[in-house]
């Protein structure tokens, strides 16, 4: 039974969608979006999930005997050359950005993100002790995954200070 | 920034979606400003099994149907006596033809409780289960009013002139 009305109505559905909401709608939304605290935990609550897996995975993994650690060894010693290659590439980025963010920030945003930096850079430390230790790749991996993960940080945290200083300017 | 990319794509579909329910622009602005508000907020709650836009649509319908809700004086009724079947289409063509203006304007001035089926069910896309529970009535009921308000659509483009 075919329905003219019903079949009108769906094959010119994009068109019921004419209406125009008022121009100042985005700013009513922007100005109760949550501020940067909240942003910031967001942040730290999820790079910590990962790290925390990361870490979890390559803990089991190391507490389990490898049967061919000599293979692992001779591995390892490519793998640490590569690695601290990659380590020294992002170690420069990473001094650089935590300049950059310096001196921008007047040091109110400070404490979370600071924080934040600081846990990874513990947990960093406890990853290169390991991979002294019993180098492998996972634990490299974790090590990049960490400078990663910082470097990310560091740059939705450069991200939000320009935007703030934008409207800051554009508010003058 | 994230947030305003989401904003510009969804606003004008979702005002639109609070207009056809509120009936009026100014709650229809209020109603798409909280939503988003509340969706924004809301967003770790988003698990991704249906898409964006249909999360972020039920919240619209949501915040449209309580904003109807507060009125004192409009009820969607709750009751029906008894079952209002499907009505075969008049084989009568339409007078002045079928236009989106015409349809767009005949279902504007239908009354809130069949223009709200109408739309969620024509327009939205939502079963009359979906619609039971947004509107907080039953499936039977949501069949018969969706029934009713497509009758009195079909009347009133029998008319000649809609009036403005």
């Amino acid at each position: 039974m075919k329905e003219k009305l019903e079949d009108f109505i769906r094959a010119n559905r994009s068109a019921f969608d004419d209406k125009e909401p008022a121009e100042n709608g985005w700013e009513v939304v922007a100005s109760s979006l949550p501020k940067a605290n909240g942003f910031s935990l967001w942040n730290s609550v999820m790079l910590w999930r990962a790290a925390a897996i990361v870490f979890m995975v390559i803990s089991v993994y190391l507490i389990i005997p490898k049967a061919n650690s000599l293979l692992e060894a001779d591995n390892s010693k490519m793998s640490l050359k590569e690695f601290q290659a990659v380590e020294q590439y992002y170690n420069q980025e990473i001094s650089q950005k935590v300049k950059l963010i310096s001196e921008i920030s007047d040091g109110e945003e400070g404490n979370a993100f600071t924080h934040d930096l600081q846990q990874l850079d513990a947990m960093y430390q406890v990853l290169k002790e390991e991979m002294k230790n019993s180098p492998s790749k996972q634990v490299k991996d974790a090590l990049v995954l960490n400078l990663l993960v910082r470097i990310n940080l560091l740059n939705q945290q450069l991200h939000r200070l320009e935007a703030d200083y934008k409207s800051e300017e554009s508010s003058v | 920034m994230a947030h305003f990319r989401i904003y510009t794509l969804y606003a004008k579909a979702m005002y639109n979606v609070g207009f056809r329910i509120t009936g009026d622009e100014d709650e229809a602005q209020d109603v798409l400003q909280e939503a988003f508000i509340s969706a924004f907020k809301n967003l770790e709650s988003y698990r991704g099994d249906a898409p964006f836009g249909a999360w972020l649509k039920r919240i619209v319908i949501n915040k449209a149907v309580t904003a109807l809700q507060k009125r004192k004086f409009e009820r969607i009724p709750e009751d029906e006596k008894w079952d209002v079947p499907e009505e075969d289409e008049p084989v009568l063509e339409y007078s002045g033809g079928l236009t989106v203006e015409r349809v767009k304007k005949a279902i504007e001035q239908l009354p809130t409780g069949y223009r709200t089926v109408l739309s969620l069910y024509l327009l939205e896309g939502y079963d009359h289960q979906e619609i039971g529970e947004i509107m907080g009535i039953n499936e039977s009921t949501s069949k018969s009013q969706l029934n009713r308000a497509k009758a009195k659509l079909r009347e009133s483009l029998m008319i000649k002139e809609v009036k403005e």
